[in-house]
């Protein structure tokens, strides 16, 4: 028991060593020196030279001096960061409304440094939210989240005013995962509007969104989405309980805290599934999932998480049933070329010609004859020179990328040909696995590509021996894979029956009336069922 | 109690998936030959009494395991017959899943290297597939569950794709005439797919591990079921195809496949023999694996079995290749010793001792 206990408490110890070095050396340089037992004073001139010497050269940071429109003379000072916070606002709500206009309204009272602070509040600040606090710390943070801090003289307390408004890109179309029918909106980089347009689709107090900041230096907004009554408790505990214990300097983009909270720290696959498709995150909200969102990035994770979910679209649920179950079958098809293709080619072409048909093997027989290069380094070459393009086509400055694509496409396709350098076989094989993997959803898509080399190293030395074990290798790790305790594989592997229905067959909105049972176990049904449409009966009406 | 990977729990049809794979893995390709060596175009026959006298040996095993409930069949000869003869005995059966093992990883190498690879070394073949099994065994039994339930179906897809793709070929008056053998050929036609119904008796290392232990019974002979019809239909569509010939044919199933010629397109699916052989292989060499590292572990009283996977593997292959010098070897093992030195001892006689001495001291306790 005692072996057992002493493992974790090592890195804790630690982690709370250098914490507390932290600290100190934050006191000391006096640049973030925010113990929490550090309070406002009364005297509005000492709050502000600490205020000031905390916010020294930063430029941005806003400190405003002005006098309440009163005969005696009460101090006020607003602090904000420009920028983050509503100029007009600032300036026509808070500035406007104190300096000028409160004493016309309450001209019959009198109002002293000592009542100020609340006639201010009730009676003269025009903001739909403020709040207040007594410590340096609350106002330093909330200067630096783009809130406007009201200092006045003679109180220890600030009014914190959430007037934030700054430059923020238009909401799009998304760029990742298109859609022919469905909604065109995508995430944007501000949490607020993220949350606004889930609570658009989902308009239920149980939709909770909880707050937390994680990040020492940058204080990342971070938001855990879920839905009360549907999702299992249990995982939304897990999922703050995980993110609580990430210590970190910063967090730029939610990649980081899926690497940090994923239940398989070394797997190509992603346990964690990224979008920003609202009406997707809508969706797993609803299957009982717990959404992830991030301040300062589209991408919104998503958990527990599925490998089926890399052959699903939200156009799925929108379309009709029967063409969206083909689309699912031509997917999975299309994620196993995406995988096997190249080394099954390898494998057939250098192990087991017999098992081509006859004229088939003479014309690829024919088309390799004039090849200097074995099949396995022939198709190497082309699946690398064709990542590089890839990679350059994402890379490159976006005027530039139409001319990489047909010089690109004259190299690879007709050049190497001609050159005899790569067969004509080989081309075709590469290209469909290139197209193919871009009909999977691109984060189940990248693991695919990934391992599709060191299948190809299988096929060259093994044959169709070396493929088959390395894909028999493939599936035990992923079975072995969890994502908050729900097996990767599932519905397939364990086999769970009623979730098929949304596998390879997309069933009709009337068959699905279940959530799926490893994930919304919680509250199962969705829908009341045989809600199957019928056509009146003759006679009845 | 034994820590177990992965809560090592399983549901009744994951493990109705694994004795299917564990029954049918090594019979696919073969139960045709053997149960027509003595029983001609009488083979299906032999087949579906092999299936029904599986059955008295599945009622066994679920009845003598269900008397010790939470125990495998290492742990409760202990049980019965005392402390030095109960580890006698599981040591025992230890050796015998060790020797099916090392059967299976030969068999599993010689198909590859006769049929497809004939210029690779035999050991490449065996060394691959037990660090395949070690790896999956790691892990624990769910996750060998959840792999053999992507496979089985793909295995039974294969087999019915062949099956109808071959019916062009097939002419049911080769099976014809009916009862021409003796019951005696009958009856011997059946003890090799006998033998292999019995492995079922492994299902008494797992059945600790049901989730609901109340479907063992149930999950038993849904297997065997399931597992003898399958191995009839294959029988009868190996019949009706070659006759009787079948007999001389040693991978009687990849001929089968060999006469499929749709349109002159769609023909040569040896590549689809080769995924059923090698999956399904795979999952049953990692089974007697498991229940070899697992039954060593309970047997030597460990608290973890992952420290034996490394050294059975190595024992495994080494055995593998230093049992047999060759495959008629093989193959003359298993058809004239193996049936009756794994039915009438491992798989039923010492079962039935067993059961015989708990019922007996029940009565005597009473």
């Amino acid at each position: 028991m005692t072996a057992f206990f002493r493992k974790p408490t090592r890195p804790r110890r630690v982690n709370s060593a250098r914490n507390g070095q932290n600290k100190a050396q934050g006191n000391q340089q006096n640049t973030d020196g925010l113990s929490q037992s550090l309070l406002l004073s009364t005297d509005i001139d000492i709050n502000l030279r600490h205020l000031k010497s905390i916010f020294h050269n930063c430029s941005d940071v806003i400190f405003r001096e002005f006098f309440f429109a009163q005969k005696e003379h009460i101090k006020l000072a607003l602090i904000y960061t420009d920028g983050l916070t509503d100029r007009t606002q600032v300036s026509e709500q808070i500035m406007r409304a104190l300096a000028l206009e409160v004493p016309m309204a309450t001209s019959n009272e009198i109002i002293t440094k000592t009542n100020a602070l609340h006639y201010i509040k009730m009676r003269g600040l025009c903001i739909n939210h403020v709040k207040e606090s007594q410590k340096v710390e609350d106002v330093v943070d909330a200067v630096l989240s783009g809130e406007t801090v009201l200092l006045v003289d003679g109180h220890d307390t600030a009014l914190i005013n959430d007037i934030r408004g700054w430059e923020a890109r238009a909401i799009e179309d998304s760029k990742t995962e298109t859609v022919v029918r469905g909604p065109r909106e995508s995430f944007v980089e501000t949490l607020r509007i993220n949350t606004s347009m889930l609570r658009r689709k989902i308009k239920n107090p149980n939709l909770k969104v909880e707050m937390l900041k994680l990040g020492k230096a940058t204080k990342t907004d971070v938001a855990v989405v879920y839905i009360k009554g549907i999702v299992n408790e249990g995982l939304v505990h897990e999922v703050k309980n995980r993110l609580n214990k990430i210590r970190i300097d910063g967090i730029l983009e939610s990649g980081y805290i899926e690497e940090l909270i994923q239940d398989n720290p070394y797997t190509p696959f992603s346990t964690i599934n990224h979008t920003d498709r609202p009406d997707r995150v809508a969706a797993y909200l609803l299957e009982g999932r717990v959404a992830i969102l991030v301040d300062g990035t589209p991408v919104v994770l998503t958990a527990p998480t599925l490998f089926m979910e890399a052959i699903q679209t939200p156009e799925d649920y929108y379309e009709k049933t029967q063409f969206m179950t083909w689309v699912r079958i031509l997917r999975i098809l299309t994620m196993f070329i995406s995988l096997t293709a190249p080394s099954f080619y390898i494998a057939i072409v250098s192990f087991h010609q017999e098992m081509l048909p006859t004229p088939l093997l003479l014309s690829i027989a024919a088309q390799r004859e004039a090849v200097p290069l074995p099949a396995f380094a022939e198709v190497l070459l082309m699946e690398v020179a064709f990542e590089i393009i890839r990679e350059a086509g994402i890379r490159l400055p976006q005027p530039v990328g139409q001319a990489v694509s047909i010089v690109a496409a004259l190299i690879v396709g007709e050049a190497a040909v001609q050159a005899g350098l790569v067969a004509a076989s080989t081309v075709i094989v590469v290209a469909l696995t290139a197209m193919a993997s871009f009909t999977v959803y691109y984060g189940g898509s990248i693991a695919l590509r990934l391992l599709r080399f060191p299948l190809m190293f299988l096929a060259a030395s093994l044959g169709l021996f070396g493929l088959i074990s390395g894909i028999i290798v493939i599936v035990v790790h992923m079975a072995g894979l969890r994502s908050f305790g729900v097996p990767y594989l599932a519905p397939v592997a364990p086999i769970v029956p009623g979730d098929l229905k949304d596998f390879a067959v997309r069933a009709p909105w009337w068959a699905m009336f279940r959530r799926p049972r490893l994930i919304g176990q919680n509250d199962p049904q969705r829908e009341v069922p045989g809600m199957m449409p019928k056509p009146p009966e003759p006679g009845k009406r | 109690m034994m820590q177990l990977p992965e809560g090592g729990k399983i549901d009744g049809r994951q493990a109705v998936y694994l004795n299917i794979t564990m029954i049918l893995a090594t019979a696919i390709l073969v139960i045709p030959t053997i149960a027509a060596g003595p029983a001609k175009q009488d083979a299906w026959i032999s087949v579906t009494l092999a299936t029904l006298l599986g059955m008295p040996i599945a009622w066994l095993t679920v009845k003598l395991s269900s008397l010790f409930p939470g125990k495998t069949l290492i742990e409760y000869t202990v049980d019965i017959l005392g402390r030095w003869p109960g580890k006698i005995v599981g040591l025992l059966y230890i050796f015998w899943f060790v020797h099916i093992c090392s059967i299976m990883i030969r068999e599993f190498g010689d198909f590859l290297v006769g049929v497809f690879m004939p210029q690779t070394p035999i050991s490449v073949f065996h060394i691959t597939v037990t660090i395949m099994a070690a790896y999956t065994i790691k892990q624990g039994l769910e996750v060998l569950a959840r792999v053999n339930q992507i496979f089985l179906p793909i295995m039974l897809f294969s087999i019915i794709l062949i099956f109808l793709l071959a019916i062009p070929e097939m002419d049911l008056n080769r099976l014809l005439p009916v009862f021409d053998s003796t019951v005696v050929d009958i009856f011997k036609g059946s003890l090799s797919p006998l033998a292999w119904m019995g492995e079922i008796i492994t299902f008494a290392m797992i059945m600790p591990f049901l989730n609901k232990p109340g479907e063992a019974k149930r999950v038993a002979f849904i297997s065997i079921l399931v597992a003898g019809l399958v191995g009839t239909f294959i029988v009868i569509g190996a019949l009706s195809i070659f006759g009787a010939g079948v007999a001389s044919m040693t991978y009687s199933v990849l001929n089968m496949t060999r006469v499929v010629n749709i349109t002159n397109f769609l023909d040569r699916l040896e590549p689809l023999i080769m995924v059923i052989w090698v999956s399904t292989g795979f999952i049953k060499i990692t089974i007697f694996y498991y229940v070899i590292v697992l039954g060593s572990a309970r047997w030597l009283k460990l608290s973890d079995y992952r420290p034996l996977v490394m050294p059975v593997g190595i024992i495994l292959v080494t055995l593998s290749m230093a049992f047999w010098n060759n495959f008629l070897e093989l193959i003359h093992f298993l058809a004239h010793v193996f049936p009756f030195y794994a039915l009438f001892i491992f798989e039923a006689g010492m079962p039935l001792l067993l059961l015989t001495i708990v019922l007996i001291r029940k009565r005597g306790r009473k």
